[in-house]
């Protein structure tokens, strides 16, 4: 008998690198404590560098002191995967989720992540595939990557997550070696189909739809707004 | 298929290699006699005065090929169920947890060059960590062989 199982959707717009961080830090202490269920960021990033628990900031091709005059924040995270970019209009998923109530390893997990951006390609005629073994992500052609991943999981619990690029500023991308492989691209939705893509909203909408559908969540409950840290550290 | 060919392999491998029995699952990943197992998918070798902690062959399976592997330097203490390191593979960093309480006497060093080694013998060369039991009564709430094999059955059922 399968259970029904329920995801609450939080809309949060564009949040800095570090906020959205301290939130999920929160959120996976009070999901593995089971104060609350499966949560769903969804959001953009203002233009973000951030490199993963191998620190592999070699794979940044400026300066640090550079970053400021190009616009853009470097994190250091303890995500799996290399260094990449975010930022706006990239759609930014971050499931904080308990993998062991759905049996799912950190292999399983990040194939349905790709499924997710590979289906949303497909509803706008793009044909994207996993990448080959050592690159996890969604390409086109395998020569053009459309979507990124990313994941830490902590006793069963996920963060961090996925970035599927609707259309960013790609230059942003040539300050980097992406995710560590060199003789590839980065693309976008925008660049892979015909001039007119719906609002951005409605995709990112899109792709929330499609991860529900691939980790089998029978209902939505979608919240929007930021959330706001008070002294006691709640978030309201 | 390909899982069962390679979950066979390894078994063979063992049997010619080591002395603890192994007590192949349905769920085809190895699970050996004499060691105990936590839910978070480590194992424990008690042996004498150390303990050697891994993980198991059910958790490299779900995690694909490692790529990297961050464990602490020796000397610290590690609590039971807390994190002392984590793997890398598919882009995610996994944490994971001692069985035991004790002091870190020993790192597997071999794993910051061949993190692969989890992967290819997670009971044997891809043993992480080492370490000299608090409370040998711990090993009491961890689960045995055929418990983990039925704990891996549940979980792996349940998507």
């Amino acid at each position: 008998m399968r259970i029904l199982r329920s995801l609450e959707v939080w809309k949060l717009g564009i949040v800095n690198y570090l906020d959205a961080l301290k939130l999920q830090e929160k959120l996976v202490v009070d999901r593995k404590s089971h104060k609350i269920c499966d949560i769903l960021l969804s959001l953009q990033h203002p233009p973000t560098y951030t490199v993963g628990k191998r620190r592999t900031d070699h794979n940044l091709l400026i300066p640090q002191s550079e970053l400021e005059r190009v616009g853009a924040e470097l994190h250091y995270t303890q995500r799996g995967g290399d260094i990449t970019f975010h930022g706006p209009h990239q759609a930014i998923l971050y499931p904080i989720i308990s993998l062991r109530e759905i049996g799912l390893g950190a292999r399983s997990y990040v194939e349905k992540l790709e499924l997710t951006m590979i289906e949303l390609a497909a509803k706008y005629g793009v044909k994207a595939c996993p990448g080959q073994a050592g690159e996890t992500g969604v390409w086109v052609e395998q020569r053009r990557k459309i979507g990124a991943i990313g994941v830490r999981i902590s006793n069963g619990i996920t963060s961090h997550g996925l970035a599927f690029n609707i259309n960013p500023d790609l230059t942003y991308f040539g300050h980097i070696v992406p995710c560590g492989i060199s003789d590839k691209e980065v693309t976008s939705l925008r660049r892979e189909t015909g001039p007119v893509l719906p609002d951005e909203e409605i995709i990112q909408e899109q792709l929330v739809s499609c991860f529900a559908r691939n980790f089998g969540y029978s209902s939505l409950i979608w919240k929007e707004g930021t959330p706001v840290f008070s002294d006691k550290d709640d978030i309201k | 298929m390909a899982l069962r060919m390679w979950a066979s392999s390894t078994a063979n491998a063992l049997k010619i290699s080591c002395v603890s029995r192994p007590l192949i699952s349905r769920c085809f990943s190895t699970v050996l006699d004499g060691l105990k197992y936590a839910s978070s998918h480590e194992w424990v070798k008690h042996e004498g005065s150390v303990a050697t902690v891994g993980i198991t062959d059910h958790a490299q399976d779900h995690l694909g090929e490692v790529v990297f592997v961050d464990l602490p330097e020796p000397g610290g203490s590690v609590a039971q169920g807390s994190s002392f390191g984590a793997v890398e593979s598919v882009k995610a960093t996994s944490d994971v947890n001692s069985p035991i309480s004790g002091e870190i006497v020993e790192v597997n060093t071999k794993l910051t060059e061949a993190p692969g080694l989890v992967n290819s013998s997670p009971y044997e060369e891809g043993w992480m960590i080492k370490i000299k039991p608090k409370n040998p009564s711990e090993l009491d709430s961890l689960f045995g062989a055929k418990e983990y094999t039925k704990f891996c059955e549940e979980e792996d059922a349940a998507h």
